[in-house]
């Protein structure tokens, strides 16, 4: 019987034979960690221990809070800065670089083959190079950093099978909130899952950062892709280490094989106040709301942020929605200002926020009021999540968030392509 | 000290159809609004401030009080002050059908006791766990007595990592126990 990706890999860290349900313990490749850098450094200390024990193996980016909203987030990002200048972390990324999960990838950290764990639960992104990764607690990191090991048990995977091909007007975001809708939020709790299919294949690195991304919404361990000509090539000159990339083999036991034909897809609208609560966007169609997001780790890249201003070039947004702007990291950021698409965005009545995590975690530069509706690229609607709980958060795809930001309410975008 | 059972008094979280919350996520659990707290013990007075019904949860709970929840408890983000507000608490116990996976994690490796019980919508619909009452449960058989009612119910034990890393009061003191052999 052959072996999943995540059970080689973690066999490989493990240097043993091992199946789903075993548990093992590994050494990373690399530690994330952003702003609640400042809550490990405190359990960190806690431990009697006085230095990291793998500091190379640390990235640290500051991106929840950036620049700090207050006081106490000010000291908490002081006491980080001091700690990684102590320490000798050479891979800090301080607030001008954006989002940690874009930071991360864009950097050359996210390889194939590659075991990151990270303190937030988004990590499951780096599954969109072919690396494991998982996002882990506070407690886990501080311990990282004092012993460099830890445990995990290996995950049961279930593979997505993505048929057909992305009808016009219709994103990976669209097909990560179909399957969340169909499966439900803890379809994959505790598992892996593994996106595969003809469909995939010809999505964008950016894409396929949407799913990988996502699958940490459905409870997911870790996500993957299989690492193709497209990834090497979109880590040629990036890659900050050697790697080799780690495939299922054809035989591999799944503990489910899910298959979804995307070819006669409509744009999907998560509606409030959990990401499984989907909708076809024609079922929530005309529905008012006050601030739109375009940006967070889900969908604030260039390819995002270009297919927005595609609809919103010329026209300008609806006098009674705030829309922000959010590129994920200063590099997209750089790309979107040369190529003239923030010209195009501002010129619509777009407010262009700095690269990082922005209002999507409620912390600043746009928290909702209570009765106030949003509609957001982001990945979570929890109810509370941008600021008042009497507040309401719809999930979509970047076009049909700028279509509907010209309209007042929720559009579908296929009418503006 | 035997540590392998706890007795203590439940709180069922019951939405107004008095049915089990499900995805309690950790929003509600702990808001965004108070991240900046690092301090585990400040922490406690904000546990379930943001659940619909529950919010003056902390000035009901006593240490040692058990916790009902529904299925998929803590889905959503990996802060640990979802988990740290309950040890604030001194909270002996959380019981539901599933956990989100990170929170699961995070409650393992803090060595607070998680237990999973596949039928406990059935319990609580019958009537047989309701708020006020105590229980006691073994951690290594996952077998549960309602003291109060005399009646019994199972849940999955602790797995033998789970039940190491709390015995050994957190998984910095298991890595070190390990590594010793």
């Amino acid at each position: 019987m052959g072996k999943t990706f995540s059970e080689k890999i973690l066999g490989l860290k493990a240097q043993k034979d091992v199946q789903a349900g075993e548990v093992v313990t590994v050494s990373p490749d690399y530690i994330l960690s952003h702003d609640n850098s400042a809550a490990i450094i405190k359990e960190f200390r806690k431990l009697g221990v006085k230095d990291v024990m793998s500091p190379q193996k640390l990235v640290i980016i500051l991106d929840h809070i950036v620049p700090a909203a207050s006081e106490k987030y000010a000291l908490n990002h002081k006491t980080i800065r001091e700690f990684v200048s102590g320490q000798k972390i050479q891979n800090f990324f301080d607030i001008p670089s954006g989002i940690c999960h874009q930071v991360f990838s864009e950097n050359g950290f996210a390889l194939p083959g590659k075991l990151i764990l990270g303190a937030d639960s988004h990590t499951t992104s780096y599954g969109a190079f072919g690396a494991f990764a998982a996002g882990i607690g506070r407690s886990e990191v501080a311990t990282l950093w004092a012993t460099d090991e830890i445990w995990l048990r290996v995950p049961e995977t279930i593979k997505i099978e993505i048929k057909g091909e992305l009808p016009s007007g219709v994103y990976a975001k669209d097909v990560i909130l179909k399957i969340i809708g169909e499966e439900g939020a803890d379809r994959a709790n505790y598992k892996a899952v593994e996106f595969t299919g003809e469909a995939v294949k010809k999505f964008s690195l950016a894409s396929r950062l949407v799913l990988a991304n996502m699958a940490a919404e459905m409870g997911a361990k870790n996500g993957y892709f299989e690492p193709d000509e497209e990834t090497l090539l979109w880590l040629k000159g990036r890659a900050k280490d050697k790697f080799k990339v780690i495939s299922s083999d054809p035989d591999a036991r799944y503990e489910a094989v899910l298959d979804y034909n995307i070819s006669s897809l409509e744009p999907q609208v998560a509606c409030p106040h959990t990401v499984d609560n989907v909708k076809p966007v024609s079922k929530a169609e005309g529905k008012e709301f006050h601030q739109a997001v375009i940006g967070t780790c889900t969908n604030g890249r260039f390819e995002d942020l270009e297919i927005a201003a595609r609809i919103l070039k010329g026209k300008k947004v609806h006098p009674k929605v705030r829309v922000l702007i959010i590129p994920a990291s200063r590099q997209e950021y750089l790309l979107a200002l040369k190529k003239g698409i923030l010209e195009i965005l501002v010129e619509a009545g777009c407010v262009i926020l700095n690269p990082g995590c922005g209002p999507c975690l409620g912390a600043h530069q746009g928290i909702l009021a209570p009765g106030e509706v949003a509609l957001s690229t982001a990945n979570r609607n929890f109810r509370g999540r941008m600021g008042s709980r009497e507040a309401q958060i719809y999930l979509a795809s970047p076009a049909t968030v700028a279509a509907s930001s010209l309209e007042g309410k929720i559009t579908d975008p296929r009418k503006f392509l | 000290m035997e540590k392998s059972f706890i007795s203590g008094r439940i709180w069922v979280l019951l939405d107004q159809n008095k049915r089990l919350i499900e995805d309690i996520d950790t929003d509600q659990i702990y808001h965004n609004a108070f991240l900046h707290i690092t301090e585990v013990s400040q922490m406690g007075q904000y546990a379930l401030g943001n659940l619909e019904g529950w919010k003056d949860f902390s000035k009901k709970a006593s240490p040692g009080d058990v916790l009902i929840a529904g299925r998929n408890f803590g889905a959503g983000s990996s802060r640990q002050h979802a988990v740290g507000c309950f040890i604030s608490l001194k909270i002996g116990l959380i019981i539901a059908p599933s956990f989100g996976a990170i929170y699961f994690r995070n409650a393992v490796n803090s060595g607070f006791p998680v237990l999973r019980c596949q039928e406990l919508d059935e319990l609580v619909a019958k009537k047989a766990l309701e708020t006020g009452d105590e229980i006691k449960v073994n951690f290594r058989s996952g077998e549960g007595l309602n003291v109060s009612r005399n009646t019994h119910f199972k849940a999955e034990p602790m797995s033998a990592v789970q039940y190491d890393i709390y015995e050994a009061g957190g998984l910095f003191n298991y890595g070190k126990r390990i590594s010793k052999g």
